[in-house]
């Protein structure tokens, strides 16, 4: 009986599915928070590709995808290009399958600069040239960075030009339930000498401050490294950061053992984390912050990037519901300034042809990072887009903050060979918590990286 | 009948097999059954409580809000606020409630709570509430309160809804079974001949194929990806077809699970009797006769079996048909779409629980469908005692 029912309803699903692929978000136009000006202008500059084909492949599935999708329709609207996005679970290996095999997309998006930078090396991008650079420094918050990050080595040994920034992931971030702060009477710390006193009165109240959750099935162990380029940020220069990622300082050195026993002194209090120590590589990063929703709350604080609100119990408003404040740094090192940690999506011309090339240009497009901003999940450090255009106060914040950031530093683990950073640095990091010191945890990390060479 | 007759009658020995295959049942089955309840629970059940609670239908705490100061009515001295902490369509029996979030279960229902600054609350078992203050109210948002509310067990068909409603769901069903179908019988038809020659025609080299036959059975799939794509592109480029194509991924499918299959069917067709076949050969039937008229009847369980085998693999399989087929919306496979709903970071419990049920449904009617022949199959050899 089941089946008829079954198939009846996907067909005509299928019928309606495909009318409504295309329509745009927002009409051109309308909402002056736009910058429908730039919209035009690409436009009338590319008018000539109609009919072309272009493909896309990337991270992003689900929701994430829908809001790429409404994106790409004002790309395909503007050039008549026939653009197509498309996901797979296991991107990372597709896409070196893909290019390997010769029948790669017209353009990759890929969120580890590692994986790109090998890709680079192999002579499977196209270059986009110094004006691209140029562009990037100039228009981007910290864009002396966010260019280091997209400039690899190509096959002829030569460092061009490469990744193409677009959407970027806030991550120096602690988020609360500002009723519950209220309730108790605590407050916003602005300093993390304030943030270990905070943490202390919730414990001395009877509550638990933390919810931290490494748990992520094969991948189990990377919010642990967040927490450890942040601690990193906060207690040695970004130069000795950089070092750190290229190995030229080893993992085994007292800066970075250090850096991971800052986050021990959060992850590795009994009386600090929900459940106990042992509860923190076992909870699933996803389950982590529900914690904070909790009658009575299991915790107060969780520190998580800015996608984390989509694991928030469904309802909840940011700004009033939940909000963050931004990780604090020592008031006794007033040197580092205000370092913030981020990620973010490069894009990169797999198959050169002039649709991709418009791509490229559409990126640069106020509008483009606009019509993303509107909806969720989506932060730029782009500095001509309105910030107004940040569909709630949180986002706009994170915005600001990323767009005014004096050092900003890429996710080191994106950004080490892939047996560290998304291997040896995970693993040692369940180690770590789970009961070995720093110091050992740093040499077995060492040890892997030494294995590479 | 007395107890103790009728054990008597089943014997102790059988008892204790049949009930330790009981258990051994019920164990098994219990994480199905868990994935059964759990894809009838909605995103925030899952997350608030394991789903063998869901039929007892435990007391939740959970928050409500006080009507805003502005809808405040005066009573002689005092301000009164009041009204019902659930909202409409909304329904359960208060147990307790509290003011503060760290003891949500302070008050129980009914009673008065003082809360200070001559502030009194009262909410009831229905969910009426009494909030009243000796001077104005101030502040815009109502006062947050938190409940113990004693809820019935609830399921719900939302999660089965948003899989089977989701855009390209259908298309991919569909893209399924056109992988799914030819995959399987393509193998098989092809594994038969090869099974059937390599056990009774005599040629040289027999033994040395069938050697290498079983050696590609330890070749792993993922090595072969990236050459087998790469030669794809080059006919298709050599052509001017599209290298992504069904016809691609049936053959990459069929040599896949070729090695296997060739290998079983081997070893069963190889252990019909000889008397038959000989008998065949004597009244003149050649190896085309004896193959069809003999050879596919016979071996009909062996062949049922790795159909199943090969339909199963095929239908679960998410990365050859990302690989072959491509990750367009249009050519997606239903493992493809329903692993695309569960969005970038994964975790969604409730529909992945509720795919995991909807995917199941064609494999369970090719298993059911097959499995008559597989049990005729068996008796027909059993009977005739040979």
């Amino acid at each position: 009986m089941k089946t008829p029912f079954w198939i009846g309803t996907a067909l005509a699903v299928v019928l309606a599915g495909s009318a409504a692929a295309q329509e745009l978000k927002f009409a051109p136009g309308q909402d002056a928070r736009f910058n429908w000006k730039s919209y035009e202008d690409f436009k009338a500059a590319n008018a000539n590709l109609k009919g072309q084909n272009l493909t896309l492949f990337g991270p992003w599935r689900g929701e994430d995808e829908v809001l790429f999708n409404s994106v790409l329709a004002y790309f395909n609207a503007a050039t008549g290009i026939n653009g197509k996005y498309s996901s797979s679970e296991n991107y990372e290996q597709q896409i070196v399958i893909d290019t390997q095999a010769g029948s790669p997309p017209n353009i990759a998006i890929i969120p580890q600069p590692g994986l790109l930078a090998d890709l680079a090396t192999k002579g499977f991008l196209t270059p986009l040239g110094q004006e691209n650079a140029d562009w990037v420094k100039q228009n981007y918050g910290a864009g002396e960075g966010w260019i280091r990050y997209g400039t690899y080595k190509g096959k002829d040994g030569k460092e061009a030009y490469f990744g193409f920034p677009f959407k970027a992931d806030f991550k120096s971030m602690v988020w609360y339930v500002p009723e519950n702060f209220e309730e108790a009477g605590y407050e916003v710390p602005k300093t993390m000498e304030e943030l270990i006193k905070l943490s202390d009165q919730i414990v001395e109240d009877g509550g638990v401050p933390w919810c931290i959750g490494l748990g992520s099935g094969g991948a189990t162990g990377w919010p642990a490294t967040d927490w450890v380029e942040d601690m990193m940020l906060r207690t040695q220069t970004p130069e000795t950061y950089d070092k750190w990622v290229s190995n030229e300082i080893k993992f085994d050195d007292p800066a970075v053992v250090g850096a991971i026993e800052e986050f021990g002194k959060f992850a590795k209090n009994e009386k600090y984390v929900s459940g106990g120590v042992a509860a923190v590589s076992s909870t699933d990063f996803r389950d982590s912050p529900k914690g904070l929703f909790g009658i009575p709350p299991k915790c107060y604080l969780h520190h998580q990037a800015s996608f984390v609100p989509s694991f928030f119990p469904p309802d909840t408003k940011l700004g009033t519901d939940a909000d963050f404040f931004y990780l604090p740094t020592y008031a006794s090192k007033p040197e580092l300034g205000t370092p913030v940690l981020g990620a973010g999506t490069m894009f990169a011309i797999t198959k050169d042809s002039p649709a991709a090339k418009a791509f490229i240009e559409f990126l640069k497009t106020p509008i483009a990072h606009e019509v993303w901003m509107a909806q969720s999940s989506f932060l730029t450090p782009f500095k001509g887009a309105n910030p107004d255009a940040y569909a709630n106060d949180v986002m706009k914040k994170q915005g600001e903050l990323l767009t005014t950031a004096t050092t900003f530093r890429f996710d080191a683990s994106d950004l080490m060979p892939g047996k560290i950073g998304a291997g040896a640095f995970w693993t040692g990091m369940v180690d770590y918590v789970g009961g070995k010191d720093a110091k050992t945890v740093a040499t077995d990390i060492q040890k892997a990286w030494d294995g590479l060479k | 009948m007395n107890p103790a007759v009728s054990l008597r009658r089943i014997g102790l020995p059988r008892l204790i097999v049949h009930l330790s295959v009981l258990v051994i049942c019920i164990i098994w089955l219990i994480p199905t059954i868990g994935i059964l309840v759990t894809s009838f629970r909605d995103a925030g059940q899952i997350a608030a409580s394991g789903w063998w609670t869901a039929f007892t239908g435990a007391a939740e705490t959970s928050a409500a809000r006080l009507g805003e100061p502005s809808t405040a009515r005066q009573e002689g001295a005092n301000y009164v606020i009041s009204g019902s902490v659930f909202e409409q369509g909304q329904s359960g029996a208060v147990r307790a409630f509290g003011t503060r979030v760290a003891a949500p279960t302070e008050f129980e229902a009914g009673q008065a709570a003082d809360l200070g600054d001559g502030e009194m609350l009262t909410i009831n078992e229905d969910g009426s509430y009494v909030y009243t203050k000796n001077a104005p109210f101030d502040g815009e948002r109502g006062k947050r309160v938190y409940l113990s509310v004693a809820a019935p067990p609830s399921f719900t068909l939302d999660n089965y809804r948003t899989v089977l409603t989701s855009q390209g769901i259908g298309q991919s069903f569909v893209n399924s079974l056109t992988v799914a179908i030819p995959a399987t019988i393509i193998p098989i038809l092809i594994s038969a001949f090869a099974a059937y020659a390599l056990s009774w025609m005599e040629f040289p080299g027999r033994a040395l194929i069938i050697a290498m036959v079983v050696g590609l059975i330890v070749v792993p799939l993922q090595m072969s990806l990236i050459p087998l794509l790469r030669m794809y592109n080059e006919i298709g480029n050599l052509f001017g077809v599209p290298s992504r194509s069904y016809a691609g991924i049936w053959l990459a499918h069929s040599a896949f699970g070729m090695p296997l299959a060739i290998y079983l069917l081997r070893n069963y067709i190889a252990g019909l009797p000889r008397e038959i076949i000989e008998s065949a050969r004597v009244d003149g039937a050649s190896d085309f006769e004896i193959f069809v008229k003999i050879i596919l009847p016979l071996s009909f369980p062996a062949l049922a079996s790795f159909s199943i085998f090969q339909f199963l693999w095929t239908w679960n399989d998410l990365l050859v048909a990302m690989v072959f087929l491509g990750t367009g919306k249009d050519q997606l496979v239903l493992t493809g779409a329903l692993n695309a709903l569960l969005g970038s970071m994964g975790g969604k419990w409730e529909i992945l629980t509720a795919s995991a049920f909807i995917t199941i449904v064609v494999p369970i009617i090719v298993f059911f469908a097959l499995q008559r022949y597989l049990v005729r199959g068996l008796l027909a050899g059993s009977v005739k005692g040979g």
